[in-house]
């Protein structure tokens, strides 16, 4: 009640003419107040953020229409920089290579996901036990992670290729990294291990908000399992999926980490990602202008890929 | 409750047990071998093809670590730099977003929503395609190859997530106990210090690791601001021990150096979990 | 309120512009003479790539010891030199002197990184006497931006007592391809875990240093004199890949070869387990330090005998940057006298005075008269976009011998390479 009448103490709004006057002007007086002292604490914030982040979004438009070498003379080129990357091998092949990823792990990731989620449902503190080991890979950054797998699959000397080898599926002197197929099999597994507990994280969550009573009255009913997750569980869990999906798909499109330091772009260039790409246009071959055009395309293929997911996905509130 | 609980078990229970077992073995797998390969002897670290056990108890990979052998910088300083840097921007990130969650949920004024709006937007562009004007703008100020300048630029990365989680909290909270406060006389920033923020502790628990594992980890943005060696973070530092010197890579030290990155965020995380997850789960639920 | 912001973010973007435009010029001193002709004082930093790491310190205490200014060494990993030094020169935080790769030259002569030093250059009296291929390396638009420091040249190091196991003669090396491929394979029947030859199959700064001059001997080259045409798709090139591809097929090298980006390859030879490799002058240190492999150096063949190498190593220039520009002076001209190239010598770094290769680094090795015989008739390719074509681990040439050696299709390999080379000629630095 008292946080109504604040919220409609604002200037020239006031909808009880019979407050008297005193009151009123105090509670004008404090939500005025109230409202700098809003602004004044909102705007640390908001000034990082505007240096950091919105400049430099609008820097990198401008670049985007220059030549702008990071040593030597910039100039002005328009789209000639956007006109360069649709005829770019290098980075036609690398978006192409991102969306491979995109496609292969999205789908891997959620059906792991959603089996975990499924597995560590069962109450009990044995279940809290497995999520906590099935989650610790989350912390581990991408660059301890790549190194690590790196060391494990490494010809002769890696410890994962070493049991496989005693289990007759490889041999020590084979080299996983040089065939495309086996690396990106490698950098996947590495990927799958890392993010696969924050997916079951989120998805147990979604599958918790599904009330069991829909769940045992299907029971009932007579249906069997894959039909109660089929009817019941998998729409109720639509808003969680388009989350899921939603930064799942947005973390491949954005891959980096893991192939600069498993396989360095190859065998031969072919697992260079799109940021990749940007990296070593912009940082070694120092050409900052194309590397911001491409960022900017990088930027408008995001947004439109998950606008549309969430489009598709957020329509989900009917049983 | 048992045709419920029989319901919501679709997998017999040995099954369920087996099964969880067999992959709970397998998500540790990778970290016996960090952990292992780290205490073998240097020697026995090299061998090829590797040893399933270490047959000694030997420090000398972390030796090599730490004295200057490999790489040229200190590792000790560059493990500093870490520490440094992430508890700098957890600082920061923690004071700001609780700030601004406060002032966009409870202290409205014009043109707040459309701000908070964009804040929220900054999710959807990602830094990775920033950090080539960012670079720019960083040098403009002096902050390249400056731990302050990646301190700032890891704390403008963690605001969106840490101002929607702490508005989130601010919002959820009953406006009665903040009133009760002013009506005793409290001044607004008083009332939200000492009456929400206790209340709101979560929230921030949940930002600061957030934050810290975020800046912790960070590979990208440090690999391109930083050009000395003594600046470096841990995970450039583990970049550098790949390249080796003169050519030969030593994996015992580079393991060992992966040990020393994920051993903090491993016992933070066992420490304080219900936290993280808590915030994690928070957060995504809009 | 958003309007304004936006104003605000465009005149900054502006502002940046014109910065940036002008930035390159620095605001300090250019003269390289200190003061009133007194000496030299203050401190600099130097940056020098990690293969120099065994003697730079030895170098740096010695300049310490008898000089009031005073050096400071910092050690960039050799493959992100380029990026690094690049990247700080243009925020103003780079190094007073830094020890470049010669082939970097050219590029960071023209952008403007490198103070220019040919009047003092002119003025030292053992001018005649630097490695002519250095020398052309830091010449650019007829000035002098750098001088010669350490000399570096590519040969052959064969495990003597791997050659005698295999029945092959260690006193008489291969010389020419087939012979090399037979000595290959003979050495692999010695056993599982021995090879007969291996190359970093991923690195593209190894291979212009060791395969180029397989090209170069067999009459070819990858690149014209003026720098401005890719001969990738040479007849000679064809060759010598195929030769390389044979190799591969035969088996006599490891799988790990085809995503070596340098660093298991000399550690293979360092173990004993690899006949042959093509490496330079640095890797003796290495060996001779560890004891432990009797090694014979041939030079490298071309496809039916004669001998090339890779002239290369390190230029030592001042930055434009410098803030004590005649301490970093100072420094470099030391650099090249007698002292410090004596020092070189002494341990096993090959030295770019003519005058001293024969003097002091031939006669403390016999071996070594095979570098100084190298670096007397060494090649260099000269160009601005060296490390965009040659250097860089996914550029043409790394991936062209890459898919070459150890796919299938050389000529597809080379023509896709020889496309992309002449794109990145084209567009420049």
């Amino acid at each position: 009640m008292a946080h109504n009448t604040l919220m409609t103490a604002r200037p020239g709004k006031s909808g009880r003419p019979s407050v008297p006057p005193r009151p009123q002007r105090r509670r004008r007086t404090l939500s005025t107040s109230r409202s700098r002292l809003g602004a004044a604490v909102v705007s640390p914030a908001l000034i990082l953020l505007t240096v950091f982040f919105f400049l430099p979004v609008v820097l990198m438009l401008w670049m985007s229409l220059n030549r702008w070498p990071l040593l030597g003379k910039i100039s002005f080129i328009g789209l000639g920089n956007y006109a360069a990357a649709f005829q770019d091998q290098d980075f036609l092949r690398a978006a192409g290579f991102t969306l491979l990823y995109t496609l292969i792990m999205t789908p891997l990731l959620l059906v792991i996901g959603i089996a975990l989620a499924l597995l560590i449902r069962r109450p009990g503190k044995a279940s809290r036990v497995f999520q906590s080991i099935y989650f610790l890979p989350v912390v581990v950054g991408f660059a301890a992670a790549g190194y690590l797998w790196l060391f494990m699959a490494q010809p002769n000397i890696g410890p994962m290729l070493d049991l496989l080898t005693r289990g007759g599926l490889a041999s020590h002197s084979d080299n996983w990294f040089g065939t495309f197929a086996t690396a990106l099999g490698i950098v996947c597994a590495m990927v799958v291990w890392k993010v696969a507990g924050m997916q079951m994280l989120l998805l147990n969550s979604g599958l918790q908000s599904i009330p069991v009573e829909l769940e045992e009255a299907a029971r009932i009913d007579g249906a069997s399992r894959t039909q109660v997750f089929r009817y019941i569980i998998l729409p109720l869990l639509r808003p969680t999926l388009a989350l899921v999906l939603v930064f799942s798909v947005a973390g491949s499109l954005l891959a980096f980490d893991q192939f600069y330091i498993m396989t360095s772009g190859g065998p031969a260039n072919q697992t260079i990602t799109a940021v990749y790409h940007i990296y070593r246009v912009s940082f070694q071959g120092f050409q900052l202008g194309y590397g911001a055009a491409l960022s900017a395309l990088l930027m408008i293929v995001l947004a439109l890929v998950s606008a549309i997911q969430m489009l598709i996905l957020r329509n989900s509130d009917h049983n | 409750m048992t045709s419920l609980q029989s319901s919501l078990r679709p997998v017999p229970r040995a099954a369920w047990w087996i099964i969880n077992i067999s992959l709970a073995a397998l998500f540790l797998y990778p970290f016996w071998v960090v952990v292992s390969q780290s205490i073998k002897s240097p020697a026995e670290a090299a061998a090829a093809p590797p040893t399933l056990f270490p047959g000694t108890f030997s420090w000398g990979n972390f030796a090599k670590l730490f004295t200057n052998e490999n790489g040229g910088a200190g590792f000790i300083q560059q493990l500093g730099n870490s520490v440094l840097v992430s508890i700098g921007a957890t600082l920061l990130t923690i004071v700001l977003s609780t700030l601004a969650g406060y002032g966009f949920a409870r202290l409205r004024f014009r043109g707040s929503n459309l701000l908070f709006f964009a804040t929220l937007a900054t999710f959807m562009i990602p830094f990775q395609a920033v950090i080539t004007p960012l670079y720019l703008v960083l040098h403009q100020i002096g902050l390249t190859n400056n731990l302050v300048g990646l301190m700032l630029v890891y704390t403008t990365f963690n605001l969106p997530f840490g101002i929607f989680l702490m508005r989130n909290s601010f919002a959820a909270l009953p406006s009665s106990i903040e009133e009760a406060a002013l009506v005793d006389g409290c001044g607004v920033l008083r009332a939200m210090v000492r009456v929400l923020l206790p209340v709101a502790i979560p929230g921030v628990i949940s930002t600061a690791l957030f934050t810290f594992f975020a800046s912790w980890n960070e590979f990208f943005a440090a690999l391109i601001l930083m050009t000395d060696q003594s600046k470096y973070t841990l995970p450039v530092a583990l970049n550098v021990l790949s390249s080796g010197t003169f050519g030969t890579l030593d994996w015992g030290a580079l393991q060992a150096g992966v040990a020393v990155t994920i051993v903090p965020c491993i016992v933070i995380y066992v420490l304080l979990q219900k936290y993280y997850v808590g915030g994690m789960l928070t957060g995504a639920m809009k | 309120m958003k309007r304004t912001k936006l104003a605000a973010a465009l005149a900054l973007a502006a502002s940046l512009t014109l910065t940036a435009t002008g930035c390159g010029g620095s605001s300090s001193s250019d003269s390289l003479q200190a003061s009133s002709g007194e000496e030299a004082s203050g401190t600099i930093t130097l940056w020098a790539r990690d293969s120099q790491k065994g003697f730079m310190d030895i170098l740096a205490d010695a300049y310490n010891k008898s000089h009031k200014a005073q050096v400071q060494v910092t050690i960039v990993p050799s493959g992100n030199f380029v990026q690094k030094f690049g990247t700080a020169s243009a925020g103003g935080s780079g190094p007073d002197v830094a020890s470049i790769d010669l082939v970097y030259l050219p590029y960071f002569a023209s952008t403007g990184v490198l103070q220019d030093i040919t009047d003092e250059a002119s003025k030292l009296p053992y001018k005649d006497k630097l490695s002519p291929s250095h020398a052309r390396l830091s010449t650019w638009e007829d000035k002098t931006y750098a001088l010669p420091f350490t000399a570096e040249a590519s040969v052959l190091f064969y495990n003597k007592e791997l050659f005698q196991k295999a029945g092959l003669d260690p006193a008489k090396p291969p010389a020419n391809y087939e012979e090399i491929l037979n000595a290959a394979k003979k050495i692999r029947a010695l056993g599982p875990d021995t090879y007969g030859f291996t190359m970093a199959g991923q690195c593209g700064g190894c291979n212009i240093f060791e395969f180029t001059p397989s090209v170069w001997a067999s009459g070819g080259d990858v690149l014209s004199a003026d720098g401005k045409t890719a001969k990738l798709d040479s007849p000679e090139v064809t060759k010598a890949l195929t030769f390389y591809k044979q190799m591969h097929d035969a088996g006599v090298m490891p799988e790990a070869a085809k995503t070596d980006s340098g660093t298991a390859q000399p550690a293979l030879f360092q173990a004993g387990k690899v006949g042959m490799v093509v490496l330079g002058a640095f890797f003796t240190q290495t060996l001779n330090t560890d004891k432990k492999i009797d090694y014979g150096i041939a030079p490298i063949p071309g496809e039916n005998g004669g001998s090339a190498s890779f002239a290369g190593g390190d230029n030592i220039a001042v930055t434009t940057g410098s803030k004590n520009k005649p301490a970093a002076w100072d420094f470099v001209k030391w650099a090249t006298g007698d002292e410090a190239q004596t020092l070189l010598a002494k341990n096993s770094i090959v030295p770019v005075r003519t005058d001293l290769v024969k003097s002091v680094y031939a006669s403390a090795d016999p071996r070594n008269e095979i570098f100084s015989k190298a670096l007397e008739t060494g090649k260099t390719p000269y160009s601005v976009v060296e490390n965009k074509l040659f250097n860089d681990n996914n550029g043409p040439w790394a991936t062209m011998i890459n898919e070459a050696v150890f796919g299938g299709d050389v000529q597809a390999a080379q023509q896709k390479a020889q496309q992309a080379a002449q794109q990145i000629i084209q567009t420049g630095p």
